[in-house]
């Protein structure tokens, strides 16, 4: 459990990254949904890229795609192939997470654009409002 | 008068989509096998699937959110992934069941073989999700689907000796040749058929598509409260159909012709028309329903954009699930699989099911974070309880039941 930058908490409200965090809803500032928060990267302050909860924690970005199934059967994947949100994009945490940003500048979500862009687009009607 | 027109159309809709392939195959073969004694169990099932489409509504309307979602977040990944397994194979065999129904409803009326049907009826399913709007998609097959009170009619011209329907319906017993564990397994089926797990996600994120908001909730619970019980008058309908036709001769019904051959008795022709015309609706829009479902569940759990209020090209994956889904059962019943068959297991399964989807909905209905002001009331959960204890037994004593009984033969 890691206290979350202070900036980002109003006075009050704790956040319980389990609870609060993990396993919500993404949106993004339009309101499409992104992902889920699949897992987060915390970092020490003193620069740690594995705290070991001796030092004082902070989210640094939250992580979808590949890291759901090494959460579910467990193990670690390099973090080469880690999809970063940054915790700098989150606007607003509530029942969702509201980011600040659109989620087609978004690497996370390059299998919606390379699934749209090879095949729903080349249906015809894929890119119509239905009627 | 717009607005009256608008509830009436909500409740024939509902009364319409209520029923489905598992409903009529259940039912008919509930019916020539037993009678009206498992008629309580479509009522304990529609009360509550009442209850819990209610619920599920009002959490979609007052949170925005829909089922899949909340259950991953209440759940967390590991059980909430085991869950989607569970009922995404569920939903995909209730699916195939619904294609086949197609198919088979289609033969009955062209007698052309049901696997060039299939196909046909499989692309048929996915233009309408990739072209027709949500709710031009719901009314149509809904109110179409209203044509199966022909099984009421019938059985109203089939003259039945009323008073021995009631007493089977009111003083239930096991004929002896049926034994007590098949009577069972068939009440398991009948409540799995009643309460499948797809309508609440279907129901649920039905409410975000066509945004509902607390304003609408009354129409909502209008529309469940009058449609379903009508629904499960037809279901029972189609029992007592089968029960008067088949239960005295001993036929245990085991095709779509002999379920519909009550109808055709008592109304000739026209009736069986009729009758076709309904269960290809009914099919066709649950078909529909289930396919969405698909898409909603994983696309939910995945938190993926989904929807069919954007363009597929904004819900890329979402729309590409459906149409691998729709492919698979396809090919499972391009192998010559008994579609009746499948919709036996699906209704099985389907109450094997209940809990992974009703006790997540519970407490998120109860949950005020979501919900505000609008949790539960006291009454609602004291309801809801029940039911829970009800889906617990039926989902523990279905496996062993289907065991025994060598799956009710």
């Amino acid at each position: 459990m890691s206290d979350l930058p202070q900036d980002r908490r109003p006075p009050g409200l704790m956040l319980d990254a389990r609870l609060h965090l993990l396993d919500r809803q993404i949106l993004d500032v339009d309101g499409t949904p992104v992902c889920t928060v699949d897992d987060l990267e915390l970092h020490g302050l003193d620069g740690s890229d594995r705290p070991d909860g001796t030092q004082p924690t902070v989210v640094t970005s939250l992580l979808s795609g590949a890291v759901l199934t090494t959460r579910i059967f467990g193990g670690r994947p390099p973090p080469s192939r880690w999809h970063r949100i940054r915790w700098t994009h989150v606007s607003d945490v509530g029942t969702t997470l509201r980011l600040g940003v659109r989620s087609a500048e978004l690497d996370v979500t390059w299998p919606e654009r390379w699934i749209r862009d090879q095949i729903i687009r080349r249906i015809p009607g894929g890119s119509h409002d239905p009627g | 008068m717009k607005k009256i027109l608008g509830v009436a159309l909500g409740i024939l809709t509902a009364i319409g989509g209520f029923l489905d392939i598992g409903d009529l195959v259940t039912n008919a073969v509930v019916g020539s096998r037993f009678g009206l004694s498992l008629a309580w169990v479509v009522v304990v099932g529609v009360v509550g699937i009442c209850l819990f489409a209610q619920m599920s509504g009002k959490v979609a309307a007052v949170s925005g959110r829909a089922t899949f979602e909340i259950i991953r977040e209440r759940l967390g990944a590991r059980a909430a992934g085991a869950n989607l397994g569970a009922s995404f194979l569920i939903n995909l065999l209730t699916l195939t069941a619904e294609v086949g129904g197609i198919a088979l409803a289609l033969q009955l009326a062209s007698s052309v073989e049901p696997r060039l049907w299939i196909p046909v009826a499989g692309l048929a399913v996915w233009l309408v999700i990739w072209r027709t709007r949500f709710s031009i998609m719901e009314n149509v097959t809904g109110l179409v689907g209203l044509t199966l009170i022909v099984f009421a009619v019938a059985l109203f011209l089939l003259g039945p000796d009323w008073s021995t329907l009631a007493d089977q319906a009111l003083h239930p017993r096991v004929s002896a040749q049926e034994g007590l564990a098949s009577y069972w397994y068939y009440a398991i089926a009948l409540f799995g058929a009643a309460m499948t797990p797809y309508e609440v996600f279907f129901f649920s994120s039905g409410a975000v598509e066509e945004r509902w908001t607390i304003k609408d909730l009354s129409q909502s619970r209008l529309n469940v409260l009058v449609g379903f019980p009508f629904g499960g008058v037809l279901s029972v309908a189609i029992a007592a159909c089968a029960a008067v036709v088949f239960l005295p001769k001993g036929v245990e019904v085991s095709s779509l012709s002999q379920i519909v051959l009550p109808v055709a008795l008592a109304g000739g022709k026209l009736a069986l028309a009729v009758v076709i015309v309904g269960i290809v609706a009914a099919t066709f829009g649950a078909a529909l329903e289930t396919s969405l479902s698909s898409g909603y569940t994983l696309a939910q759990f995945m938190g993926w954009s989904w929807g069919k209020f954007r363009r597929p090209a904004r819900a890329a994956r979402f729309h590409l699930t459906m149409i691998i889904c729709l492919v698979v059962a396809v090919g499972v019943l391009m192998t010559s699989v008994n579609p009746i068959a499948v919709t036996e297991y699906s209704v099985v399964f389907s109450a094997v099911a209940l809990p992974l989807t009703y006790l997540p909905i519970l407490v998120v209905a109860n949950d005020p974070e979501y919900m505000g002001e609008h949790v539960n009331g006291r009454l609602t959960n004291a309801f809801a309880l029940v039911y829970l204890v009800i889906i617990v037994v039926a989902s523990v004593a279905a496996i062993p039941l289907m065991i025994v009984t060598g799956a009710g033969s």
